[in-house]
């Protein structure tokens, strides 16, 4: 039943698909063939100002074939073929060449290659062929046409970009042209784009006021692309005041400021953006060890591995929805066939990836907690020199399983990408890690408040005798919360992936950060670790565009450093006689 | 029993002559390479690309010297990633083992600490992996790219494109900041102001590169901006992911990498590079019948690797997605120059094969290279961009470019 409705909800979108993909194709057929014809009769015309017109005919028509002959004509390498019939045609050469410098020929009507009598592609020789002629005019037009040619781009991204390109040229040849595509664009981004290009090619007008007007326009736009040549335009205007008249400078100087003072919020939000994803990203990672060290006090050395399990968790789970995985268990090769799945379904692996590697890393605590750390909750010391030792052997174990280059795991595209508000970005990945931070902590909050674990966790970690006393399987509470500990840090692994590199020392990267976090929060203290990765974040993301990311970074570890010799137990001091003890 | 001692000392001593007469047709030759520790995935691949050239050697007959054939007998260590291990792997090989040259060094932090221990014992070593210039040591031959060979380049089809802006992003150490120290200077030199240049670097394993692309956005709305980037290693990941997260990409500011060759490629996201820069003397995809024999030679060889006439067992080397980059491609231009110069000068001894190998020629993969008075080479120099694939398409050569380590003779 299930399958029937999914293989024909797959038949309608290949249908729609199909339809789609037949409507482009017949559009942008009809007007290729025009453009090729008409690059067709330009090559075949012999006087050079009706090649021009010709050649200004092609604006805007979109081809790639056509864009890459003209290029080829404005250097000389457009060819004239004469077919058995004395028909001429323009071609060009492939850039693959065989050993004798010998390639093929393109013909420029149908994009196929030029075949012989026998029906085989012919391989020509450059310096042996009919190269069409051009003149200086010839080639600025041709110029001019390329230039403008990525205008017409079906898509609107790569629209958008050409349009800001050529407005940064500020050719007053271009301006038709501009005014012409906004009549006929359709999207708001572009028309925005084609304004500004408007604008910013009239600021450089003789007329004062069609420059004045259009400088002032930049100002309104907020005009992020145009400051950097309004300020230089206001420097050589005060260098040489005549130049421009009073006017424009002051007309300069309104759009400078105004745009700056744009600039200046949009640094700020920027700022703050940044600096809350660089906190969540420490506190992702440091929220599990906040668990196992600052509630249970297990000084866990191989939390950073941990994490580094639910990457590699993450990892294997892309490669099963994907195409395949291959590692090697114990020296034997496993592999592991793939569900193959593309588009959606694959990016859906990431869900399933959190999960899976919360699961794993939990299933590695729990083993950790029962093999080797419920023998030394008295004996911290040595609990630190084991979870050392484990964390060398899991390393190891990585190394060997999966190699020692990191492995790649891909972001899913509704992880990629970002979007623009006000010319501030946010990335989609940052704003997930921020998500998942708020969720993470809340979730945790709920356990530890809301539900009876929760509750025993915290009667043992407030005191240990009482709550065994009172009847609670001490025992038991701490394998669950070291399980669930570890499982967060599995969890932050596998979004970490996201962000950063998975390989075998990847736990080495974070061990020294989680640590600070929590010691800086105060140990024994969520609030406290929630806190410091906020504090923490923040400063680094202000202090890195002025000092760089390597000051910054050493000031953020002396400012740590500092702030515990005042409070060394962390901004939040838990009272705990378990702990005091 | 006395005469029986004294027969085992006879057999002893003709077993010896035997070995020392064997031991004389082979010539020791030392592979300097971190095989574990952080620049194992870079150096691996040169530590194999150098087995796979002595073979090559050995096959067709060794290194002649006078009448003899001498097979080349690698003699393999491991510095793991560790510089002073460096120094002391060095020494090894130079006085313990006697090699008559070494092939080694990735960073150049490795290089400066075994200089010393080259200069006093009068080794030779060759080091083949682009590297910041201002150095000459008579004990050393660089095959690698000098500055001028690959960040002046890359700066001069910049400017040819029209960029106007420059953002220079490198790993805080040695090179990157000797490089754009050298290109601050050359891009005064052309005429780009003070305040068009940036230069930036990060901490080793740095993975929050937000604000940095923030700045480059920024940077880049005026237009013509391009970033010039010495970022080592796997930093690269992050970066180009938000680099590509931001919405900036080869076409509205393309960034040209040093420190990424086809090897590198290997683990990197290929799709968030595609239309990127590289720069180098060597690419794979470089279309001649040396670089064809090259990589077809080399890629048989990994399947079955062994070095032809000697007892050297080979390990490690793994065949799976293997590729040759610029690096392997110098290393292994190192030996055969090596070899020529050996049996142009008819010795081993340091001493009189390095005036030999001045002047030396090697039809190599990227055509012919010399070897120049000042150690470095005469090569050929390629701008390629990359392809989903993980290899580059060329798309400008500079024929012919002389090497030059000291800065101060370009920069006039």
């Amino acid at each position: 039943m299930a399958t029937s409705f999914s293989q024909s909800v797959k038949r309608f979108l290949l249908l729609l698909l199909l339809a789609g993909l037949f409507a482009v194709v017949a559009r942008s057929h009809g007007q290729t063939n025009e453009a090729r014809a008409i690059l067709t009769r330009a090559a075949q015309s012999e006087d050079t100002d009706a090649q021009i017109e010709f050649v200004k005919q092609l604006i805007g028509a979109g081809d790639e074939l056509v864009s890459r002959a003209l290029s080829a004509w404005r250097v000389g390498e457009l060819y004239i073929h004469t077919a058995p019939d004395g028909a001429k045609f323009p071609f060009l050469l492939d850039a693959q060449q065989d050993g004798a410098g010998k390639a093929k020929g393109i013909s420029v009507i149908d994009g196929q290659f030029l075949k012989g009598a026998d029906g085989s592609p012919l391989a020509l020789l450059a310096n042996e062929l009919t190269a069409l002629d051009n003149s200086s005019k010839l080639r600025k037009a041709i110029k001019t046409t390329l230039d403008l040619y990525a205008i017409g781009n079906p898509v609107p991204k790569m629209r958008r970009d050409a349009v800001i390109k050529l407005g940064q040229e500020q050719n007053a040849e271009y301006l038709p042209y501009f005014e012409a595509r906004l009549k006929i664009e359709s999207n708001p981004e572009v028309i925005k784009t084609l304004n500004e290009a408007i604008a910013l090619t009239q600021a450089v007008n003789e007329d004062t006021a069609i420059r004045n007007a259009a400088i002032a326009r930049l100002g309104e736009m907020r005009s992020v692309n145009a400051i950097a040549f309004l300020k230089d335009m206001e420097k050589s205007a005060k260098a040489s005041p005549a130049k421009y008249g009073p006017e424009t400078a002051k007309a300069l100087h309104t759009a400078v400021l105004a745009i700056e003072n744009y600039q200046r919020w949009g640094n700020l939000v920027g700022t703050a953006f940044r600096g809350l994803s660089t906190a969540s990203v420490l506190l992702v990672a440091a929220l599990g060890l906040a668990i196992t060290f600052g509630l249970m006090g297990v000084i866990n050395m191989a939390h950073g591995e941990v994490m580094a399990v639910g990457s590699y968790t993450a990892f294997m789970v892309q490669g099963v929805f994907g195409g395949g995985l291959l590692f090697s268990l114990f020296g034997k090769t496993v592999s592991i066939k793939g569900m193959g799945l593309t588009g959606s379904g694959f990016d859906s692996y990431f869900i399933f990836a959190l999960i899976a590697s919360f699961l794993t890393a939990a299933l590695v605590g729990l083993a950790l907690e029962r093999g080797i750390i419920r023998f030394l909750y008295k004996r911290p010391l040595e609990s630190l020199l084991a979870t050392w030792g484990v964390s060398l052997v899991l390393q190891q174990v990585f190394r060997h399983t999966f190699g020692s280059a990191n492995v790649q795991v891909n972001s899913p595209s509704w992880l990629s990408g970002s979007f623009v508000v006000n010319d501030v970005l946010f990335g989609y990945n940052r704003i997930f890690v921020i998500g998942f931070a708020l969720f993470i902590v809340f979730a945790t909050y709920l356990l530890l408040t809301r539900t009876s674990l929760g509750l025993q966790i915290r009667a043992v970690m407030q005191n240990r005798a009482m709550a065994s006393c009172m009847g609670v399987r001490t025992d038991r509470v701490n394998m669950m919360t070291f399980a669930f500990g570890s499982g967060l840090a599995g969890m932050a692994g596998a979004c970490m992936s996201q962000i950063a590199n998975v390989g075998p020392s990847l736990g080495q990267s974070y061990i020294v950060d989680c640590f600070m976090i929590v010691v800086l929060g105060g140990v024994g203290n969520l609030v406290g670790t929630v806190t410091a990765s906020l504090g923490v974040g923040v400063t680094n993301q202000i202090l890195e565009p002025w000092l760089g990311a390597v000051l910054g970074k050493i000031l953020v570890l002396a400012a740590i450093i500092l702030f515990l010799q005042w409070r060394p137990n962390g901004i939040f001091v838990t009272k705990s006689r378990s702990l005091d003890g | 029993m006395k005469k029986s001692s004294f027969q085992k000392c006879l057999t002893f001593a003709a077993v010896a002559l035997a070995a020392s007469a064997m031991a004389a047709d082979t010539v020791k030759v030392g592979v300097l390479h971190s095989l574990s520790g952080t620049m194992a995935i870079s150096e691996t691949s040169l530590k194999d690309v150098l087995l796979f050239t002595f073979d090559e050697i050995n096959k067709g007959g060794g290194v002649k010297v006078g009448a003899k054939n001498y097979m080349i007998e690698p003699v393999v260590v491991d510095p793991a990633s560790n510089w002073p291990l460096f120094a002391e792997k060095a020494e090894q090989l130079l006085v313990k083992d006697k090699v008559s040259v070494v092939f080694g060094c990735w960073t150049s932090v490795s290089r400066k600490s075994v200089l010393p221990v080259f200069e006093k014992n009068n080794g030779l070593l060759f080091y083949p992996v682009q590297y910041e210039g201002e150095e000459l040591s008579q004990n050393i031959f660089y095959t690698a790219e000098a500055v001028n060979q690959q960040a002046i380049p890359a700066v001069d089809y910049m400017l040819a494109e029209g960029k106007k802006k420059f953002y220079l992003l490198g790993s805080d150490y040695v090179y990157p900041r000797t490089t754009n120290k050298i290109l601050k200077q050359y891009l005064k030199l052309k005429g780009v102001p003070d305040e068009n240049i940036i230069e930036i670097y990060t901490p080793f394993g740095h993975t929050d590169y937000q604000t940095i692309v923030a700045e480059i956005k920024k940077f880049a709305a005026g237009g013509n901006a391009c970033v010039i980037s010495t970022l080592n290693g796997d930093t690269n990941i992050p970066y180009f992911k938000e680099y590509a997260n931001a919405g900036l990409t080869s076409e509205n500011c393309p960034v040209v990498s040093f420190s990424i060759s086809e090897d590198e490629f290997r683990g990197l996201p290929a799709k968030e590079l595609v239309g990127q820069l590289g720069c180098w003397t060597y690419f794979m995809s470089l279309k001649t019948p040396e670089n064809s024999k090259f990589v077809g030679d080399f890629m048989t060889w990994i399947k079955d690797p062994k070095v032809t006439g000697t007892d050297f067992k080979v390990s490690g080397v793994d065949p799976k997605g293997r590729v040759t980059c610029s690096p392997m491609n110098l290393s292994r231009l190192g030996v055969h120059l090596w070899k020529q110069a050996v049996e142009k000068a008819g010795s081993f001894e340091v001493d009189k094969v390095r005036p030999a190998l001045i002047g030396q020629k090697f039809k190599g993969p990227a055509g012919e290279v010399t070897m120049q008075a000042n150690h470095h080479l005469v090569n050929n120099v390629f701008i390629g961009e990359t392809l989903a694939s993980g290899q580059f398409k060329i798309i400008k050569t500079f024929n012919g470019v002389a090497a030059e380590p000291f800065s101060e003779k370009f920069l006039k």
